[in-house]
C-alpha cells in the first residue's frame, strides 16, 4: 500500500507538472473550466475521446484539485485506448477523492486493459480496504473480473461482495459458478440450491442455479443428483441449450449413451437451428450403435461446419461399422485434406484403405510414407506397413517393418504376431517359433497384474 | 492401510470440449478418478504413468493425517498471530488478490519408501509466504512458525484430539521459494491436497507442507508450542540414529536427500529380450540432480542415463536409459547424484532407527525371455 500511496502522490505531482501557468482569476477560471467540462463530455458523448482527453486535461490543468477533471480525463484517455496515460489521471482523482469508489472501479478496469496483474492486484486490494461493505463495488468488479476471463480475482470480489451482506441472486449464481470452477463444490450447491428455492426467482436464473448444482454434485460422486438437477434446468428453462449438453454428457461419461441420445434429441427439437448438438448426437448414436442415425447427423453438421474435424472421425467410425470402407477412407481423406495435422488421420486412413477391396498399396503406402512424416515413431505406422507388404509379397521389407514397430512399442503383441506368421512364410520355422513364443509372453506380462510400488 | 490406485486418463477430443461451455465440465472430467470422501487418505499412483515431468492432478500422492476437512471459501480464514505487530484473519479473496508466484516444485513424503510412488512433481502457485510475514510485521527474535491445519484428531490413543501443526524455523519461511499455495498445475488445490490452502517448502519433506492451512503464529525460542507437545506432534519425523548401544540421536527431518525410482518397468515385470527404454525420475532437496546411472545387475556396474530435461533447483528431473535385456532374471536400479556431492547409498545407512529418508537404491526385478 506504501508504493501505491508514493504513485498516488508522483501521478498528481507529475499531472501537474505537464501544465503551462494560468493567469486568469478565480471568477474566469471557474467559467472556463465549466466550459471546458462541457466541450469535453460533449466530445466523449460523440465519441470523440482523444479531444475529450484534451479538453478534460486543460480543465485538469486549470483546476489541479479537480478530482472531476481527472476523473474525465481518465475515462477519455481509456475510452482512446490511451491506457498509461489514464491510469496516471485516475490515480489523481483518487489521491484527491479517496471516499469516492468510482476513480478505483474505473482503474481497476485500465489495469485490466493493460494486463497488469500486481496493479490489477493492488487496486483490488486497496478497494477492499477502503470500502469493505460497498456491495455494488464488488458485484460490479466481480461481473467485469468475470467477463475479463480473471477468474480467481471474480471470485474474490464475489466472496467480498458476499461479505457485504447483501444478497442478489444473479451475484449468488455466479458466485456459485466460480466456486464450482474452484473446486469448492459444497460451497457452490449451497449457493446455488438457495437460489433454486427461492420464490420470485426467474426461471432461467433458477435454471442456471440448478445446472450449477447438478455440475457440482457431479463432482462430489453423486451423479444421480447431478442427474436430478440437470433434469430440472432443461425444465425449467428449455431454451438453455448447455443443460441438455451437460446433462447428455453425463450419461456419456456412465456410458448411458441411449440416453445421452434421447436427451440431445429433446434439445434438438426445441432449438433445430443449434448446431451444438449435432456432434454429441452424432457421436452418442454412434456409441449407441444407432449408425445409420450417426451418418445422418454427422454428415447435416459436415454440410453446416466443415471445420467439425471430429466428426470426420465419428462419422468413419459409423461407416466402418456399417462396412462400408470406402465411404470411410473418403472421409478420412476429406479429414486428412483439410486438416493434416490431425493427430493419427494419415494412419487411420491407411487402417481404412487395408480394408477396401480391392486394395490400393501404392496408395496405402504413400499415406504410410505421409504418416512417418509427421509421426516418425509411431509403432502403428511400421505395423500397417508390415501388413501391406505382406499382403504384397514382400516379406523381407515386412520383417523389418514389424520389428521396428516392436521396437517403438515391445509390450503390444500384434506385431509379434504378424512377424511369426511371416518368419513362417519365409521357411525360417525357428524364428517364428520364438516370435509367437514371444507374442504369447507379452500377452501374459500384459495381463498380470500390476505390484503395488508404495 | 497402503495401497496404490491406477488410474487412466480421461482423453477426450478439444473439439468435443469447446462445445461443453458450462463453466465447471473440465473440473468434472478430471475429479471422476478418484471417488471423494472425508476418511484420511493415503494414496499413491505408479510413476509410470506419468507423461513428461509433471505429475497429473489425478496421479498426485495422498497423505492424511485425520479426516479431510470440508471447507468452505466464504467461511474460510487465515489466522496470523504470535510475535507480528500486526495479528491478522486472511479471507480467501485476500490471497487471492495477493501478490503470486508460480514454481515447480516436488513434494516427496518423508516415508516415500525406496522407488515408491509417494512422491509427485508440479507446477504450484501460491502467495509467499516472506511476504504475508512482511505484511504481518514480524517481531525481531522470532524464530519459528507453527503451522496449524484444519484437520484434527488424536495421533496416540493418550493423547489430546489438536489439529495438525508443523513448527518451521523462520529462515525456511522466508525463503523466496516457501509459499502458501493456492493453486497445483494452474487448477485450484483438490480438497485431498489441501484446499483451500496449505503451505509449501519446496526442498523439504512434505510433512512441514501443512494442508488446510488456518493458523500461523510466529514465535520466539522460548515460548511454548503447547499444542505441538502436549499432542505428541513434536515426536514425528525425526531421523532416529543409534549411534551406540542404547544411544540414540534424534534429529529434525528437514530437506529432502537426493534419490531415483524407475518408472518403467515396474517390479518383477516381464519383457520380451531386446532394445528397451528404461524411465525414471531423480529429484533432490540440495542442489541439482547432476548425474542418474542405471544397473541391470543390482548394482554391481553401472551406466549414466540421460537427462530429459537440465536440472533445476526444487524440481525433479526425468531420465532414460536404453537397455538391451538379455534373456534371464535382472535386478535393475537407478542411483542419482546431487550437485552438493551427495548420492543414494545402495543400502539403507546403518544405525537407523526411523521409517523416513528412505533414499537408497531400490531394486526392481525383471525377467526377460
Amino acid at each position: 500500500m506504501k508504493l501505491f500511496a508514493i504513485l498516488l502522490l508522483l501521478g498528481s505531482i507529475l499531472a501537474a507538472a505537464e501544465c503551462a501557468p494560468s493567469s486568469l482569476g478565480e471568477k474566469e477560471t471557474l467559467a472556463k473550466f465549466q466550459e471546458l467540462d462541457r466541450r469535453a463530455q460533449s466530445a466523449f458523448e460523440r465519441g470523440n475521446y482523444a479531444a475529450a482527453a484534451q479538453q478534460y486535461g486543460e480543465a485538469a490543468c486549470l483546476v489541479p484539485r479537480s478530482a472531476r477533471a481527472f476523473y474525465g480525463l481518465g475515462i477519455a484517455q481509456a475510452a482512446a485506448g490511451r491506457f498509461p496515460a489514464a491510469r496516471k489521471a485516475l490515480e489523481s482523482a483518487y489521491a484527491i477523492l479517496p471516499d469516492n469508489v468510482m476513480p478505483l472501479a474505473m482503474l481497476a478496469r485500465v489495469e485490466v486493459a493493460m494486463k497488469d496483474i500486481n496493479r490489477l492486484k493492488e487496486v483490488l486490494r486497496l478497494a477492499a480496504q477502503r470500502f469493505p461493505n460497498d456491495a455494488e463495488l464488488h458485484s460490479g468488479l466481480a461481473r467485469f473480473l468475470a467477463e475479463s476471463h480473471f477468474l480467481d480475482l471474480a471470485l474474490a470480489e464475489s466472496l467480498r461482495f458476499e461479505q457485504t451482506g447483501a444478497s442478489d441472486t444473479a451475484s449468488a449464481v455466479a458466485l456459485a459458478v466460480l466456486e464450482n470452477g474452484v473446486g469448492a463444490y459444497e460451497d457452490a450447491i449451497r449457493n446455488a440450491q438457495a437460489v433454486v428455492e427461492q420464490s420470485g426467482v426467474p426461471n432461467a436464473v433458477k435454471a442456471s442455479a440448478a445446472g450449477v448444482t447438478g455440475l457440482s454434485y457431479e463432482s462430489i460422486g453423486d451423479r444421480e443428483q447431478a442427474i436430478k438437477n440437470l433434469t430440472l434446468a432443461i425444465d425449467l428453462a428449455p431454451m438453455q441449450e448447455n443443460s441438455y449438453l451437460a446433462l447428455a454428457y453425463l450419461y456419456e461419461k456412465g456410458q448411458r449413451f441411449k440416453e445421452a441420445v434421447a436427451i440431445l434429441e429433446r434439445g434438438r427439437k426445441q432449438m433445430p437451428e443449434s448446431v451444438h448438438f449435432l456432434l454429441p448426437l452424432g457421436s452418442n448414436l454412434v456409441w449407441a450403435e444407432q449408425y445409420q442415425a450417426a451418418v445422418d447427423v454427422l454428415n447435416e453438421l459436415l454440410r453446416k461446419t466443415p471445420d467439425a474435424w471430429e466428426a470426420y472421425v465419428r462419422l468413419a467410425e459409423a461407416y466402418r461399422n456399417t462396412g462400408r470402407p470406402n465411404l470411410e477412407t473418403d472421409t478420412l481423406r476429406k479429414l486428412a485434406q483439410a486438416k493434416p495435422d490431425y493427430p493419427m488421420v494419415q494412419i487411420l486412413t491407411a487402417r481404412a484403405m487395408l480394408t477396401m477391396y480391392p486394395v490400393d498399396y501404392p496408395a496405402v503406402m504413400l499415406t504410410l510414407a505421409a504418416a512417418e512424416k509427421s509421426a516418425p515413431n509411431d509403432a502403428d505406422t511400421f505395423y500397417l506397413r508390415g501388413k501391406a507388404y505382406t499382403a504384397t509379397g514382400h516379406a523381407q521389407e515386412a520383417v523389418a517393418a514389424f520389428q521396428r514397430a516392436i521396437e517403438l512399442r515391445p509390450m503390444d503383441p500384434s506385431p509379434y504376431y504378424q512377424l511369426g506368421l511371416t518368419y513362417r512364410k519365409l521357411g525360417q520355422a525357428e524364428l517364428a517359433r520364438q516370435t509367437l513364443s514371444r507374442m504369447e509372453h507379452v500377452k501374459q506380462a500384459a495381463n498380470a497384474p500390476r505390484a503395488g510400488q508404495d | 492401510m497402503k495401497f496404490t490406485q491406477e488410474a487412466t486418463a480421461c482423453k477426450r477430443s478439444m473439439t468435443r470440449r469447446r462445445l461443453l461451455l458450462l463453466p465447471g465440465i473440465c473440473p468434472l472430467m478430471r475429479e471422476a478418478l478418484a471417488a471423494p470422501t472425508h476418511e484420511p487418505q493415503n494414496l499413491s499412483f505408479p510413476l509410470q504413468a506419468i507423461e513428461g515431468a509433471i505429475t497429473p492432478l489425478d496421479l498426485f500422492f495422498v497423505r492424511d493425517h485425520f479426516n479431510e476437512p470440508e471447507l468452505s471459501v466464504s467461511a474460510w480464514k487465515l489466522k496470523i498471530d504470535g510475535r507480528v505487530a500486526r495479528p491478522a484473519e486472511l479471507s480467501l479473496a485476500d490471497l487471492l488478490e495477493s501478490p503470486t508466484k508460480n514454481l515447480e516444485a516436488v513434494l516427496e513424503c518423508a516415508g516415500n519408501t525406496a522407488g515408491g510412488s509417494a512422491v509427485s512433481n508440479a507446477v504450484w502457485e501460491g502467495v509467499p509466504l516472506a511476504y504475508l510475514l512482511r505484511q504481518a510485521g514480524v517481531e525481531p527474535g522470532a524464530t519459528m512458525v507453527l503451522l496449524e491445519g484444519a484437520d484434527s484428531g488424536r495421533l496416540m490413543q493418550d493423547s489430546p484430539s489438536s489439529p495438525y501443526c508443523r513448527l518451521v524455523p523462520i529462515g525456511k519461511c522466508l525463503q523466496p521459494e516457501s509459499l502458501i499455495a493456492l493453486k497445483l498445475n494452474d487448477r485450484f488445490l483438490p480438497r485431498r491436497n489441501g484446499f483451500p490452502a496449505r503451505a509449501l517448502f519446496p526442498g523439504w519433506y512434505a510433512m512441514d507442507s501443512v494442508k488446510w492451512l488456518q493458523r500461523i503464529t510466529i514465535l520466539r525460542s522460548d515460548d511454548p508450542a503447547s499444542g505441538l507437545q502436549a499432542s505428541g506432534m513434536n515426536k514425528l519425523y525425526n531421523q532416529i540414529v543409534e549411534t551406540a548401544p542404547g544411544n540414540r540421536a534424534v534429529t529434525r527431518l528437514t530437506g529432502i536427500l537426493v534419490k531415483s525410482a524407475i518408472a518403467w518397468p515396474p517390479d518383477n515385470w516381464k519383457l520380451p529380450a531386446g532394445g528397451h527404454e528404461i524411465r525414471g525420475f531423480a529429484w533432490t532437496g540440495a542442489g541439482l540432480v547432476n548425474e542418474v546411472q542405471f544397473s541391470s545387475d543390482g548394482g554391481a556396474a553401472w551406466t549414466p542415463a540421460k537427462l530429459e530435461l537440465a536440472p533445476k533447483p526444487f524440481r525433479w528431473v526425468r531420465w532414460s536409459c536404453l537397455w538391451r535385456a538379455s534373456p534371464g532374471e535382472h535386478v535393475l536400479m537407478s542411483r542419482a547424484s546431487d550437485d552438493a556431492g551427495n548420492s543414494q547409498l545402495l543400502k539403507r545407512q546403518v544405525g537407523r532407527k526411523d521409517g523416513y529418508e528412505l533414499n537408497f537404491c531400490a531394486p526392481v526385478r525383471c525377467s526377460v525371455q
